[in-house]
């Protein structure tokens, strides 16, 4: 029914639709491109961040809401898209968009509200609230509330749209692309980018031990039991940028990005399998052993990867020694650098060991984007690459 | 002026049989505890001037004592004939409330003291013979051996019949005296309920039996079957090498890609024909050949190979494993026990192995 929804109001357009449209979706394809998409939503937060006493205004906040849903609801009509919405799988992601939406807007509303009383030495929000209610009945009946609209939205959900099962797994008939579920497909990304122990195991422990471990890590006190966002800055921004980028444009890009053969596909553009998208990595060893001799072209330097063993080094280690020699960089040498720059008052007030551990979190939160970057503009594969011994970085 | 023996102190030795003969003779002093099996002597008469009037009580309980546990010391005082007289009396100089308290809890204490209270000025009567059955007669004697419970039930169980008898006879049915009553039920076999803990502790004690004892035993199951694996045969005859041989070079031949466990392609080179495995070498997927683009490519991460199996896009970091291939007569047969494992694109030395190929 909603196909043929699609399809009266599509014929309805279609001798309206002018270059104008098509350029438009074209150009939000264009951007759309992961290099921009994700850096584009980063600078957003950034901005977001900067800016949060404008746009947290229920007024400013609520234009947003209606410019957004209106673009949502008018990419509806584009086929492509609509195809992507209406998939079951897919529901949640709508969800999941307005919903990370409007949690965002209401804590930083709040955040907005008392950083202003603050500045001009009013009680917080939260002062003077008693936040105590009465189990029997408020809790009990709220709780019920909760169970019984939660209950039938499950029900009308599942009547309505069927669940996505498919019939037993055939290799001579996969599903093109394999989707994870909504809720992995950041973590599936991931595995584009990593070897699958680090993509798989060592990412999703680190986050969960990360947020477990973040209470002990950060001991200062200021809010605590109240929204601010002017004393917290920066562990605010940290943790926004790892859930909101991290995480839920990762899951968005997974979604609306990845089509067949896990290539990427613009929203609006269809999903071709056979589209060509040329796709050749290579990895740090052979940038600086083959592609950097040949653009010198030193009589004493030729290109090629070392397979003899250099010392008591063996050929793998002599190979990946420029890889290794940055990943070492990276993990252990810029942590004693920031922490006499940047994060000089952090370390001064978390000591050594929170410092190793906050350097640790955060440096595999930060490799992420920096590998990804790294692929899309220049097609990096792995820094350090020991296949020999499934180690790739 | 009359010479007067008074108790001082009173306490109990080791070995109280919990039978409340002493309580119920005398309540002010003596408390039976049955939780910790003993009887204790009440906070109060730990002082002299407390058990000084209650001297003839305490002597009656020491003396009704069946295992004779309860001690006192006494000294000599001169005091005023009423003031004698009164200590002879008994319990006149009770509380009130004591007595009350008292009398709730055992009919022949109110009895007593509605009797003292009847005659407080009557000198000490003798003690009252006490007639009772020989068979409890006997009981007591039991009781009164040294080493407790275990010694009664001996006693009860080598006991003459009547005596037997007695100790089955409901408690109504028993002479009509309180303590003995008591004296027979505690002769009686005990049954305990068994607490929460000794429940939690017997099942604790089970569980790890059994997983030492029972796990053990099912692990050893296993060698009750012969040691061998289920599995598919690992070769497959795939047809005349004819067919392969008349593909072009590049060609991709998908025939094998579902046979299970794990498919291949036979794929045509240059100068040979191999077989690859269809495993994606990132995660396990299975890639699709797109034979327009001239590649396999993995639909869940976007791994790329080309047609020889090089990996060359993607995350896949080691070109597709290739299988044992080899003739036998004019059928080609692909061994999947035996794998040629490339460690890079760069490092494909291990396909020139004549049995990674078949010359063409």
């Amino acid at each position: 029914m909603i196909d043929t929804y699609w399809q009266l109001l599509a014929s309805a357009e279609g001798g309206h639709s002018d270059g104008l449209i098509d350029r438009l979706k074209s150009t939000i394809d264009y951007l759309c491109a992961p290099e921009y998409f994700v850096t584009l939503t980063t600078l957003l937060l950034i901005v977001a961040l900067l800016t949060y006493k404008i746009w947290t205004k229920p007024k400013v906040a609520g234009l947003i809401f209606a410019a957004f849903t209106f673009f949502y609801v008018a990419s509806m009509f584009d086929e492509d898209f609509f195809k992507i919405i209406k998939k079951p799988d897919n529901v949640p992601i709508t969800m999941m968009i307005y919903f990370t939406g409007f949690c965002t807007w209401l804590g930083f509303r709040q955040a907005a509200i008392n950083d202003d009383r603050m500045k001009r030495g009013e009680p917080l929000l939260e002062s003077g609230a008693d936040d105590k209610v009465l189990v029997w009945p408020d809790l009990v009946y709220t709780e019920l509330i909760a169970l019984v609209l939660c209950t039938a939205f499950l029900v009308v959900w599942a009547i309505v749209l069927k669940a996505p099962l498919e019939p037993p797994a055939n290799p001579t008939n996969i599903p093109n692309p394999s989707k994870a579920p909504w809720y992995f497909l950041g973590l599936q990304e991931l595995l584009v980018y990593f070897d699958p122990w680090i993509a798989g195991v060592l990412l999703p422990g680190l986050i969960i031990v990360g947020l477990i471990a973040l209470p002990y890590i950060d001991k200062n006190p200021r809010g605590n039991g109240y929204y601010t966002l002017r004393e917290r800055p920066f562990v605010i921004s940290v943790f926004m940028f790892g859930f909101v980028i991290m995480w839920c444009v990762l899951i968005v890009l997974g979604t609306f990005l990845r089509g067949p053969n896990w290539n990427l596909f613009g929203p609006f553009e269809t999903w071709d399998p056979h589209r060509p998208a040329a796709l050749l990595n290579i990895n740090v060893s052979d940038v600086f052993w083959v592609v950097l001799p040949e653009r010198l072209a030193l009589s004493w330097w030729k290109p090629g990867l070392p397979d003899q063993p250099f010392l008591f080094l063996p050929a793998y280690l002599v190979r990946e020694a420029p890889g290794l020699v940055l990943v070492g960089g990276y993990f252990f040498v810029l942590p004693v650098f920031l922490a006499q720059t940047v994060f000089r008052r952090i370390y001064r007030e978390i000591g050594f060991v929170r410092y190793c551990v906050f350097w640790l979190l955060l440096s595999w939160m930060f490799i992420v984007p920096i590998k990804m970057v790294l692929r899309w503009l220049f097609n990096m594969k792995y820094f350090v690459a020991i296949t020999e011994f499934f180690f790739n970085i | 002026m009359a010479t007067v023996e008074v108790v001082t102190k009173v306490w109990i030795a080791p070995g109280c049989i919990v039978c409340d003969a002493c309580e119920t003779t005398c309540p002010e002093v003596f408390e039976v505890q049955h939780d910790n099996e003993t009887c204790v002597i009440r906070p109060a008469a730990l002082d002299a001037e407390f058990t000084k009037p209650l001297t003839k009580t305490i002597k009656e309980a020491a003396e009704e004592c069946p295992v004779d546990v309860i001690k006192f010391d006494t000294i000599k005082v001169e005091m005023s004939d009423e003031e004698a007289a009164k200590i002879a009396g008994g319990a006149t100089a009770t509380p009130a409330a004591a007595a009350a308290d008292a009398g709730a809890e055992s009919p022949k204490a109110e009895a007593a003291d509605k009797a003292a209270k009847a005659s407080p000025a009557k000198p000490a009567a003798p003690p009252k013979p006490k007639v009772v059955d020989p068979a409890i007669q006997a009981l007591l004697a039991a009781t009164t051996v040294r080493g407790g419970h275990p010694m009664i039930n001996r006693a009860v169980s080598d006991l003459p019949e009547p005596v037997r008898q007695l100790s089955k006879m409901s408690p109504e049915e028993l002479p009509p005296d309180g303590k003995f009553q008591r004296v027979l039920e505690k002769a009686k076999p005990k049954q305990e309920e068994p607490s929460r803990r000794d429940v939690l502790l017997g099942a604790g004690w089970t569980a790890l039996a059994l997983g030492f004892g029972v796990g053990p035993l099912l692990g050893f199951n296993r060698f009750m079957a012969p040691n061998v694996l289920e599995q598919e045969d690992p070769k497959v005859r795939c047809g005349s090498l004819a067919k392969y041989a008349a593909m072009p070079p590049g060609e991709i031949n998908e025939d094998f890609k579902p046979v299970k466990p794990s498919g291949f392609w036979i794929i045509r080179e240059e100068d040979r024909i191999s077989a690859l495995s269809i495993i994606c070498t990132h995660l396990g997927c299975i890639p699709s050949w797109l034979p327009n683009d001239r590649k396999f490519k993995c639909p869940c991460h976007g791994s790329g190979f080309k047609p020889d199996g090089t990996n060359f896009e993607g995350p896949a970091p080691r070109p597709l494993e290739r299988f044992r291939i080899y003739l036998d007569g004019d059928q080609v047969i692909v061994d999947r026990s035996r794998k040629f494992l490339a460690m890079g694109p760069n490092d494909t030395a291990v396909w020139n192995d004549p049995e990674a190929s078949i010359a063409v």
